[in-house]
């Protein structure tokens, strides 16, 4: 089970040799909890690829702390024990594989963190079932014979193999069609449940992860405009295009109607977007 | 007949295309028969592996046919010499500009296409500054390709492109990796070279762009399965997702208030369905 992670004002800057450093991050708190699908939406270049490596332990702040529990990860803390506890998948995976087979690919990590025959057959078999791919079908094929979201899938059934604590996702729709992105969407639901994981996708594109997140904060140039709930995205004064993003249809159309004040329990289920609407417009005719 | 070459000039015709990757286990296009107009903007979609960026590469040259004819712009591309033609007529971008920056500033990456064609230094400089300022990037000129964003290099990959004076922009998912600002540019460009007499052929995921285009072509396993307007391809959600396609929200809800007994007008944007349930 996950613990809570927080980041306490965490800056990190690049170094740029001969200039003045670019900061990437600005005193950036976020906490996410056990069992959230976290949302870092952001444009290009305003820093949330760079803070999905501070989550994952793989890149010091140079200012801040980052708690996992009660521990400090970067300072005094066991730096590499959180890292094991942590799983990253980077934009475009697919082009890190590099095994001669599917199995053997899934296999990697966990046979690294030191996992022989019975136990490593187990978490390979149990990450290929969480993605739904087929190890029967595909287990012995290359890597690069896949489809586009198979591929994703087989390299995110390697993040998973080691059960990460924390799941972080770095862009993970690019590229892939809708049934790669549907696949996709129901093996971050199904390893939630599993392993009670916090998961936190870092993305610049809010339609896929609209349905899927529980909460949602935006990184605007190294700097986070805090919106927790899917409702917060939706009021009339927080203006998403300035930042960069756009709302899905979804979210337009929920804001709109949220704006006509029509009310709605659930913006993102099309049978309540359209219940709702069908009482106004009957509403309307009555008059 | 002279009209007629005259109108092939303008115009990428694709005949019973056939092509097979080596070593593949099925064709990658199997008879494919379609014809783009200049002047007009194309969403090229299907699921991944259905076939649309082949096509894409068989159009501009970079691939010959395995069977069947690519005629591009009057040149056939079954021939080297076809082939070797084409890309200055057929300019082509891809999804990650990251892998198509090779010069040290804007200008020199945006003249390495007119460079490539032999032209005259004074056409070149002609060309790019005219690119630069078509995209709305005159300002980076001078500046470092790696050192720009993901949408500006985007655009400088596009201002490249656009130097070839070509015919036909072919985009192979190039809006895929930008953020909404750099996106909205990119489609606004699009519409404006349409309106230039260019052709756009755009290969996209996102319903929301194809709604934008004139035509909309969809392919699955290498064959074309459905051709239209925008309006008469996307607006049913389970014909969407049949072709492996995710159905635009508006297109769902509309379903749904269809159940509910309200007849909604083919619609495919939030404005069109309020229009609707304020009328």
């Amino acid at each position: 089970m996950a613990l809570r992670l927080k980041l306490e004002e965490i800056s990190y800057s690049y170094p740029l040799p001969g200039r003045q450093e670019a900061a990437a991050l600005d005193e950036v708190s976020i906490e996410v909890a056990p069992g959230d699908i976290f949302c870092v939406a952001g444009a290009n270049g305003s820093g949330k690829s760079t803070l999905a490596q501070v989550c994952a332990g793989l890149l010091a702040p140079t200012s801040g702390r980052v708690l996992y529990g009660e521990e400090s990860v970067y300072e005094r803390g066991d730096l590499r024990g959180f890292r094991r506890k942590t799983g990253l998948l980077f934009q475009s995976p697919e082009d890190q594989l590099f095994a001669d087979s599917v199995r053997k690919d899934i296999a990697f990590g966990p046979r690294n963190h030191g996992l022989r025959g019975e136990q490593l057959t187990e978490a390979v078999e149990k990450a290929a079932e969480l993605v739904g791919l087929s190890l029967e079908k595909l287990g012995d094929r290359s890597p690069f014979s896949l489809s586009e979201g198979e591929k994703r899938r087989a390299a995110l059934a390697g993040v998973l193999a080691l059960r990460p604590e924390v799941l972080l996702l770095d862009e993970p729709f690019i590229g892939l069609d809708y049934e790669g992105r549907e696949h996709l969407k129901k093996a971050l639901s199904r390893y939630r449940e599993d392993a009670g994981a916090s998961i936190i996708v870092v993305t610049h594109e809010l339609s896929d992860i609209w349905p899927l997140a529980t909460r949602f904060t935006i990184i605007d140039v190294g700097k986070v405009r805090r919106f927790e709930e899917r409702a917060d995205l939706l009021s009339g004064d927080v203006d998403i295009n300035a930042l960069g993003m756009k709302l899905p249809q979804w979210g337009i159309l929920a804001r709109e109607l949220l704006a006509s004040g029509i009310s709605l329990e659930d913006p993102a289920d099309p049978r309540v977007l359209a219940k709702a609407i069908a009482a106004h417009r009957e509403a309307n005719r009555g008059r | 007949m002279a009209g007629a070459a005259e109108r092939s000039k303008l115009q990428i015709l694709v005949e019973e295309l056939r092509f097979e990757y080596p070593g593949a286990s099925a064709e990658a296009l199997s008879g494919i028969d379609l014809e783009f107009q200049q002047g007009m903007l194309y969403a090229l979609l299907g699921r991944n592996g259905s076939g649309k960026s082949t096509l894409a590469r068989c159009m501009n040259g970079v691939l010959a046919p395995g069977s069947g004819r690519v005629m591009a712009c009057g040149l056939d591309t079954s021939c080297e010499a076809g082939r070797r033609a084409v890309p200055a007529t057929v300019s082509m971008v891809f999804q990650n500009p990251d892998t198509q920056m090779v010069a040290s500033t804007v200008e020199e990456e945006v003249a390495f296409g007119p460079e490539n064609l032999g032209l005259e230094p004074d056409v070149i400089r002609r060309r790019v500054d005219d690119a630069l300022g078509l995209v709305g990037i005159s300002d980076l000129a001078r500046r470092q390709p790696l050192r720009l964003s993901q949408g500006q290099k985007q655009l400088v990959a596009i201002a490249g492109a656009l130097a070839m004076e070509p015919t036909f922009l072919l985009s192979d998912e190039s809006t895929s990796m930008l953020d909404y600002s750099a996106r909205t540019r990119v489609l606004e460009l699009f519409e404006k070279l349409r309106g230039m007499g260019i052709g756009v052929v755009h290969v996209t995921h996102f319903l929301e762009e194809a709604a934008l285009a004139d035509e909309v072509i969809v392919l699955d396993a290498g064959t074309v399965i459905a051709r239209g307007t925008p309006a008469g391809i996307l607006t049913d959600p389970s014909r969407v997702r049949s072709m492996g396609l995710d159905p635009l929200a508006v297109t769902v809800v509309a379903y749904e208030l269809g159940k509910l007994g309200h007849s909604v007008p083919e619609i495919l944007d939030v404005k069109e369905l309020l229009a609707w349930l304020y009328a």
